[in-house]
């Protein structure tokens, strides 16, 4: 009897877990190098003692993960030099005080050194720091990720891939982490100089789940007080001394 | 329920948004002015499962762990220094920047501020200064009587003064560069100081490898494309409203937890 209030609770747990990371996805629609997120859940059946009675299994709602969509957002001209996006798989790395860290977002600068750094401060990896001088002219950037400066070289943006990318986790700061034992290889994406890759969120995807999300939300509810009704009117009806 | 807060920083983000793009609006028709843009960046993610973690005795792995994100911030307003288009305004001292490099100002205080607004004049002792009066650095002094002022490409200043028949140089003008302009301080009044980001100036003649060239007669204007900012800005207005609807969502949600208990 308080299985299905049990049940009913741990849906809307997932429910309110997925709320928020439809919200974080609709926070995001204008950031950079974003990728939106869902939540899996499955059934998770435990075998329920009742007294007289063959055991029956009842299924709770259990969140399993957080799928990553790594779909590519659409790619938007700015005509900035140190854009860059990133066509197909790949990543950026980032050089960051706390080790590596892998991005999308290709929106770089350089700093007071002349170095390509992202928009934190931290070097973008070239095989070490790509440092650029600001006598030599206007930065190309390739579709293989070589910087040259009127025409002579000078480094190479690292562009890597995961065999899996769910060993990945989210950093903040439009940053992926690698904690896992994976080993990055080289991408053979193509770099695309003066274009950002946008947010991949779709809006009119988010708001509908945003919808289906409440419904859900108010039917367990509503399914929690018909049964807390039933318990009242047994209750009240065992209860009862002289039966009318 | 962490729904609301994410959606609050979303609409933090949206507005800032929106500030920056009136300004870039507000600047269309400024000389010199360069555009601006509000960078976004997912905020910290709460880990509630590893990826990777263990999820039984026997060895089974979560495939993808459950993060769930705490919205956006703003990582930074950075300014785009591409260059403005030129308009030929004919006056004499109304010089453009071509390319890299900034025209150097001495401020009232001594300290020296940059600017690519080149609408200059001379002041009552014929020094070339800023429309707000500055003098423009080095110091040049177009003589009385001057009949016709030629400013070269590499900035050679030369006068040619009544009377006479040659043209005499009565100075160079001089850019100043950065390693990252998109550091400069704005200070308003279309003028920048140097910061930790942006690196000492270095100095230069106009033409050099690494300066742009000067162009007499001209004005840069602003680098704002109006049809882009209009576009960020329904762009930004919409994020905003849909950020408004998770409040409104999860306000509902938790009405309806509340009315679970007549």
């Amino acid at each position: 009897m308080d299985n299905a209030i049990y049940v009913g609770v741990s849906r809307q747990i997932i429910l309110e877990r997925e709320m928020d990371i439809t919200a974080n996805n609709l926070a995001n629609v204008n950031t950079v190098g974003f990728k939106f997120e869902s939540m899996i859940s499955n059934d998770d059946p435990a075998t329920m003692p009742t007294l007289g009675q063959p055991p029956t299994t009842v299924n709770f709602v259990a969140g399993v993960g957080v799928a990553r969509d790594f779909t590519e957002g659409s790619l938007v001209q700015t005509g900035s030099p140190l854009d860059v996006a990133i066509e197909g798989r790949g990543f950026f790395q980032i050089n960051t005080p706390s080790g590596p860290r892998y991005t999308r977002d290709g929106r770089f600068r350089v700093d007071a050194t002349g170095t390509i750094v992202d928009q934190d401060g931290d070097q973008v990896d070239g095989g070490g720091s790509i440092v650029l001088d600001p006598k030599k002219g206007p930065v190309a950037i390739s579709a293989t990720g070589d910087v040259s400066q009127s025409g002579q070289n000078v480094g190479k943006i690292t562009m890597v891939n995961f065999e899996s990318l769910s060993a990945l986790s989210k950093d903040g700061a439009n940053q992926f982490r690698n904690d896992s034992n994976l080993t990055p290889t080289t991408a053979t994406a193509s770099m695309r100089q003066g274009f950002l890759e946008q947010s991949n969120v779709d809006p009119v995807r988010q708001i509908t789940r945003l919808i289906e999300v409440s419904r859900a939300y108010d039917s367990m509810s509503n399914m929690l007080s018909a049964t807390d009704d039933l318990s009242t009117t047994a209750v009240q009806r065992l209860g009862a001394v002289n039966p009318s | 329920m962490q729904a609301l807060r994410t959606a609050a920083t979303g609409m933090a983000a949206q507005q800032l948004n929106v500030e920056v793009i009136s300004n870039n609006i507000a600047n269309m028709n400024t000389v010199g002015f360069k555009r601006q843009s509000a960078v976004f960046e997912d905020l910290l993610y709460q880990t509630l499962e590893q990826p990777g973690a263990q999820s039984s005795d026997q060895g089974n792995i979560v495939p993808s762990g459950v993060q769930i994100g705490a919205g956006v911030k703003a990582g930074s307003v950075y300014r785009i220094t591409g260059q403005g288009s030129l308009t030929n305004t004919g006056n004499a001292l109304d010089l453009a920047i071509d390319g890299q490099g900034y025209f150097q100002v001495l401020m009232p205080d001594g300290t020296t501020a940059y600017t690519r607004a080149g609408n200059f004049s001379a002041n009552n002792q014929g020094q070339i200064v800023t429309a707000d009066g500055y003098l423009v650095q080095p110091t040049i002094t177009i003589p009385a009587n001057t009949t016709n002022i030629t400013i070269s490409q590499t900035g050679q200043v030369q006068a040619t003064v009544g009377g006479q028949q040659a043209p005499t140089i009565v100075g160079q003008l001089q850019l100043a560069t950065f390693l990252n302009d998109a550091g400069l301080d704005a200070q308003g009044n279309n003028l920048f100081q140097e910061s930790a980001a942006s690196g000492p100036a270095t100095a230069g003649n106009p033409g050099n490898p690494g300066y742009g060239v000067v162009m007499q007669g001209y004005t840069e204007a602003s680098n704002v494309d109006p049809v882009s900012e209009i576009t960020n800005l329904i762009i930004a207005q919409r994020a905003y409203e849909m950020n408004s609807k998770v409040v409104t969502t999860a306000d509902q949600m938790l009405s309806t937890a509340v009315a679970t208990k007549t």
